[in-house]
């Protein structure tokens, strides 16, 4: 009978479900998140060099290091603006840690970089922010729940398994985390926007129909 | 003996009787299954299972949700129809303890080493087959979660070794749904009949 549902309405009413269910989904997701509590980290030995696929929505942009700056900007107090060599004098946080694909494959990977929290510390942020988006160069954008932006294991990276990060992989600055999806973590992000709502486009594959909150 | 086995005046005796519950709980198992197995191979047919992104695919008559997204939406929709339905089935089963008289018991063991009545052998294997089958859908829910929310719920994919073993335990699931539910039909046809197996649905 299913079989027969899914040969003949095979994407018929997915977009209906996916919009009737997702609240639900959402909230037991929230609420299984752990937003203090870091999850446990892989031994060294554990990294799977060739399992990361290199995923991209479009181009790939490229980026001169010394005159990259970062904008984190939005409902904040004081909107910055920062070289890669500021970030770099930063705390370095190095993790490894199992990247999730929406498509099933995972890869266990080393990330280091600074806490996205930290950032967004500097930026401080008002009370009523709830949301932050990130703007890359190559015009992919997204946007998060605060609570997994303030996670301890989100960084924006710009190492990978101790090596400085490729320009496939994100180069300069990109999005790494063990508590979201992979098409949540942003490569050659630019731009970090602190709001307190959410604007009607809310991410790249969101827009077409993928799940908003896509936490682990 | 159960009463919806027949015996040899079976042809004089009424139709064989269902609870309506577990009509119920038979005919939602029945639909979320068939929903979680064709969005899960929508979903399977992003990155198959075995091969990777060369791997073999499923073709579309199999397949649930027209596309990655849309698979995902139908399976984290049924999920909830398939595992709550499970759920309620448990508290029914142990309140009216039809888990001590209609799945496998010691009196269906002793019928496989004993008994020289062939029919209660069948219905013996019957009721083996449909108890089995729970274990592995409740298998089939570990290990999706496990793989759903991968970080949070780390000790699911921790207990079964790595994300491939993950991966394939709970693929296995579709296949062993598939041949059970072949199984169970034909097992229910030869220790019942044909009225046996209406008496399930209707």
């Amino acid at each position: 009978m299913g079989l027969v549902l899914g040969g003949c309405a095979s994407s018929l009413f997915e977009d209906l479900v996916g919009k009737t269910v997702e609240p639900l989904n959402q909230s037991v997701e929230a609420l299984l998140l752990n937003p203090q509590k870091p999850v446990p980290e892989f031994p060294a030995s554990a990294i799977e060099p060739d399992a990361l696929i290199v995923n991209t929505f479009d181009f790939t942009p490229k980026i001169d290091i010394n005159t990259f700056h970062i904008t984190i900007d939005g409902e904040v107090k004081n909107p910055i603006s920062l070289s890669m060599e500021q970030i770099q004098q930063m705390p370095l946080t190095s993790m490894t840690i199992r990247h999730v694909c929406v498509e099933g494959w995972a890869a266990i990977v080393q990330w280091g970089g600074v806490r996205l929290r930290e950032l967004v510390t500097l930026a401080q942020p008002k009370e009523n922010v709830k949301y932050i988006y990130f703007q890359s160069a190559d015009g992919y954008y997204e946007s998060w729940d605060i609570a997994s932006a303030l996670h301890p294991q989100t960084l924006m990276a710009y190492q990978k398994n101790s090596q400085p990060l490729s320009i496939d992989n994100g180069a300069p600055l990109r999005l790494a985390s063990p508590i979201k999806l992979g098409y949540k973590q942003s490569k050659w992000v630019t731009r970090i926007t602190l709001v307190s709502h959410l604007f009607p486009r809310r991410g790249y594959w969101e827009d077409q129909g993928y799940e908003w909150f896509a936490g682990l | 003996m159960d009463s919806s086995v027949p015996s040899q005046a079976s042809r004089f005796r009424p139709r064989p009787n269902q609870a309506i519950l577990a009509k119920i709980f038979h005919w939602v198992n029945l639909i979320s299954l068939c929903l979680m197995i064709t969005s899960g191979l929508q979903i399977y047919n992003a990155n198959p299972v075995f091969g990777g992104r060369a791997g073999w695919q499923f073709p579309p008559i199999f397949l649930l949700g027209g596309w990655l997204a849309g698979g995902r939406h139908w399976h984290f929709a049924a999920m909830w129809l398939f595992s709550l339905n499970l759920l309620w089935y448990a508290f029914y089963i142990v309140i009216t303890r039809r888990w001590k008289h209609r799945f496998l018991g010691s009196n269906d063991l002793k019928a496989f080493q004993k008994s020289k009545n062939k029919k209660r052998v069948t219905y013996a294997w019957h009721r083996l087959t449909y108890t089995i089958i729970i274990p592995i859908l409740l298998l089939a829910i570990l290990s999706g979660l496990g793989m759903y929310k991968s970080a949070q719920l780390h000790w699911i994919v921790d207990f079964f070794g790595s994300w491939q073993a993950l991966r394939i335990v709970h693929f296995t699931s579709v296949p062993i749904v598939v041949i059970f539910a072949m199984i169970h039909s034909l097992l229910g046809l030869k220790v019942g009949g044909q009225r046996l197996l209406e008496s399930m649905f209707w």
